[in-house]
């Protein structure tokens, strides 16, 4: 492949590529390896933690809606503590989890129904890579984020 | 799911596919009873639900077929867990089925690493979950939304 690319390289993009100096892995201090990447299930803990809390401010802000959201809350709340779970199995996570964030932004219905989206989408690309033994957790909560949008939208 | 390269499926992920494909046969069986007990507008929506099922039964026989396999046949008859006599029982039967097929997309996910397969299951366990949750909200089962779909 280098061979197609080499003879495509402009003198202004060589130029730009000195500029950039030497490749960043060579000079960066000892940080994680590929082998030693955060697993990627400790994200879409995390985000579950952060829809619990925001499903929680919705509720505090607006009591009207608790029989709609509080169902979300804790089945968010349920997903963070299984991922928590499995990571833990795999013993991949250095630090313990995260704190739930305070929710920034309006808590709104709508504010939710984007968080609980995005993270139906996160744990759906997450289950294309997981491996036998993860997949039908990371699966699940796929599917339970994306019909809760749905539901909400 | 039908372009799928055949590389990487094996005798276990057609095994799982044949189940699945047995959990679609079952869901239409289902529908078909369902639909004779329902009123509008769940009659309407049991329809719709046994269209997608038909066409997710169709894709499944063709991505069989296409791994030289030959796609298991429906029974001529299922047993369901209560009897279905009226909207209500009709509408939890639909409960049923749709579980039933959550339980099935999931363990094929479970038994393949094809990433074709995989797009394929991950969009029908969300469909089946948004279908059944819109017919446990009919049944008043709680919560409407499974907290884990398709879990065992």
């Amino acid at each position: 492949m280098a061979a197609q690319v080499g003879p495509r390289l402009t003198r202004r993009a060589l130029l730009a590529v000195v500029l950039l100096g030497p490749p960043l892995a060579a000079c960066a201090p000892a940080g994680p390896t590929q082998a030693q990447a955060p697993d990627p299930l400790i994200a879409l803990a995390d985000a579950a933690r952060a829809d619990a809390t925001l499903a929680a401010a919705v509720i505090a802000a607006t009591p009207d809606l608790a029989v709609r959201v509080a169902p979300l809350r804790d089945a968010r709340t349920e997903h963070a503590a299984a991922l928590d779970a499995e990571v833990a199995r795999q013993a991949r996570r250095s630090t313990p989890p995260a704190p739930p964030r305070a929710a920034t932004g309006a808590a709104t219905l709508d504010a939710l129904r984007r968080s609980v989206a995005a993270a139906g989408e996160s744990a759906r690309q997450a289950a294309l890579d997981s491996d036998a033994r993860r997949v039908g957790l990371v699966a699940s909560v796929a599917a339970c984020c994306t019909t809760y949008a749905a539901q909400l939208g | 799911m039908t372009q799928t390269p055949t590389s990487t499926i094996d005798g276990q992920t057609t095994q799982a596919l044949q189940a699945t494909l047995g959990a679609e046969h079952a869901a239409l069986w289902c529908y078909s009873l369902a639909v004779a007990f329902l009123v509008e507008p769940q009659q309407s929506q049991a329809r719709r639900d046994a269209d997608v099922h038909r066409e997710l039964r169709g894709r499944i026989e063709q991505t069989l077929t296409q791994l030289g396999q030959r796609p298991v046949s429906a029974q001529p008859a299922y047993a369901t867990p209560q009897p279905v006599t009226d909207p209500a029982s009709a509408a939890r039967l639909a409960v049923v089925a749709e579980t039933d097929c959550q339980t099935s997309w999931r363990a094929l996910l479970e038994q393949t690493s094809d990433r074709g397969l995989r797009e394929a299951g991950l969009k029908a366990l969300t469909d089946a979950t948004g279908r059944g949750a819109r017919w446990r909200a009919v049944v008043g089962a709680t919560p409407v939304v499974p907290v884990f779909p398709g879990k065992p």
